[in-house]
């Protein structure tokens, strides 16, 4: 669809998933296609193409992404970005177009993992310090370098982490994950073309 | 964006500051710990005075880009740390491109939306702080490349050649304005592996990403990330490159332990340890190896430390 000849009917439709007003020049997407030539995923997955993805959140119908598998394959490498010509930052897109994907059920498989080290990570002020086993190791390497046991992070430092995940309500959007309500993902688009709608 | 892209180092950091505040990785204080402690040692050799904080916590950037959590909270923890640096009136350094990447881009949004430099300033205000955006983030990377003929003047067990491959990591060349290099054709990596006696090898994927942002190390570990580090690999022993360097501690994790497992899937094995380019410098400033916590990496470093001719010191490997 020429967006030019229908501007004034779709200016602005993709805020509905840029709600975070992150990306503030979507609508200056060329369509050259230089993301999808530098995008490492899609030389691997040719159905995962940036360019399609931005014009269909461009015309309003980017929640035809939701339900897809291709949508969660971004490394968020961001090699779209530094290839654009017009700057557009589409790993924020992409990080909100997740989002939408979430709120209606779909790919919660693959936010449910993160959910644990999330709420593990409130508590140590860290992410991603692993289990009793795990830890005993990280204090045997840190001990042989000469310095503390484990990373000098003060209690005040993790209580106010801690504070935080509760003043911004991350703690309770953590608790109310859940994939019981899942629905499934499936490729949306195969050599390009589009196989459901 | 009207702000200038690539910049040089001199304009970057006009001045080699005396102290730095060294913005604690997560990564690389747990799963790599030789790295956190590789830049004291060279901070050490070149006179810059390291300050640290206890309070400082995780960026938070990490699990956000995991869709784990919404941006508010990984909002107001930048806000948070980088009022804890403003402090002490010095400028941020961190070693993770993970650590720059979001703190860049978290800080970007709170300048260029006042409401949400609001909302962070308001939640961080009931903890007693005040986040300005004074701090300029820089990663030590950038540092050590402002320093790159004072670090050559101070080898003192050059690299002998040895073949390096370069990772830059992605967070940091995907920053939309000021920086060293973008992503397409950066250099100064291999800048530095000259000025300290190595041979930089320009292998064909070096510009690969690591695979691991985001958790697709975690949820699409066998779909795409193992596939793609494939080629990465390959294309490097190909290069003959002997040793990788990456700049984030992140990036190390995914290329340095998901070895074994593109050894087992693919039946070739590459056994090309990966190391911080700190580290590398380490060794090339005559660190002991005791001091570099190698033994915290997957692919060994033994035939590197035996290339080189280094002693291996008390640690084991």
């Amino acid at each position: 669809m020429p967006r030019e000849k229908y501007k004034d009917k779709i200016e602005g439709l993709y805020k509905q998933v840029d709600t975070y007003n992150l990306v503030e020049n979507l609508e200056t997407c060329l369509a050259c296609g230089k993301c999808v030539g530098n995008c490492p995923v899609a030389s691997l997955n040719p159905s995962y193409n940036p360019r399609q993805i931005i014009s269909d959140v461009l015309s309003g119908d980017g929640d035809r992404w939701l339900d897809s598998e291709e949508i969660w394959r971004c490394f968020w490498c961001a090699g779209c970005a530094t290839v654009c010509p017009n700057d557009i930052q589409f790993p924020l897109l992409m990080m909100q177009l997740r989002y939408r994907a979430v709120e209606n059920n779909y790919g919660l498989k693959y936010i449910m993992p993160f959910k644990r080290f999330a709420l593990r990570a409130r508590e140590d002020g860290l992410t991603f310090a692993p289990s009793e086993k795990g830890r005993e190791k990280i204090k045997r390497y840190r001990s042989n370098l000469g310095v503390s046991p484990w990373p000098e992070i003060s209690d005040r430092a993790k209580a106010e982490y801690k504070e935080l995940f509760d003043l911004t309500g991350a703690t309770e959007y953590l608790n109310n994950t859940s994939d019981e309500s899942e629905k499934p993902v499936t490729f949306k688009y195969t050599e390009g073309r589009i196989i459901s709608e | 964006m009207n702000e200038q892209r690539v910049v040089a180092p001199e304009e970057l950091i006009p001045e080699v500051p005396e102290s730095i505040f060294l913005f604690r990785s997560c990564t690389g204080s747990m799963e790599y710990p030789g790295t956190e402690n590789a830049i004291k040692e060279v901070m050490n050799k070149l006179g810059v005075n390291i300050v640290m904080d206890p309070d400082q916590t995780c960026c938070s950037g990490y699990l956000l880009t995991c869709s784990a959590y919404k941006p508010e909270v990984s909002l107001a923890v930048t806000a948070r740390n980088l009022a804890i640096v403003e402090k002490q009136n010095l400028d941020t350094y961190v070693f993770c491109n993970g650590c720059y990447g979001y703190n860049r881009e978290l800080t970007h949004i709170m300048k260029h939306n006042p409401a949400y430099m609001q909302m962070a300033n308001d939640v961080i205000a009931k903890q007693g702080y005040k986040y300005e955006g004074k701090t300029e983030i820089h990663h030590v990377q950038e540092l050590w490349y402002r320093l790159k003929d004072e670090i050559a003047a101070k080898v003192v067990k050059p690299l002998q050649g040895l073949k390096v491959g370069v990772h830059y990591g992605c967070h940091y060349l995907a920053q939309q304005y000021h920086i060293l290099d973008d992503g397409g054709y950066p250099t100064f990596h291999e800048d530095i592996i000259e000025a300290i006696g190595g041979t930089p090898v320009f292998y064909k994927e070096r510009q690969l990403c690591c695979g691991y942002s985001v958790g697709r190390g975690i949820t699409h570990k066998e779909a795409t990330v193992q596939p793609h580090l494939y080629k990465k690999f390959k294309s490097a022993k190909e290069a003959g490159v002997e040793l990788m360097t990456t700049t984030c501690p992140g990036c190390n994790v995914g290329l340095d332990r998901e070895q074994p497992n593109l050894a087992k899937r693919y039946a070739e094995e590459f056994n090309i340890p990966v190391i911080d380019l700190s580290q590398l410098i380490s060794i090339a400033l005559g660190v002991p190896v005791r001091k570099l916590g190698f033994e915290a990496n997957t692919v060994p470093l033994d035939g590197i430390i035996n290339r080189l001719g280094l002693e291996r010191g008390e640690s084991s490997l």
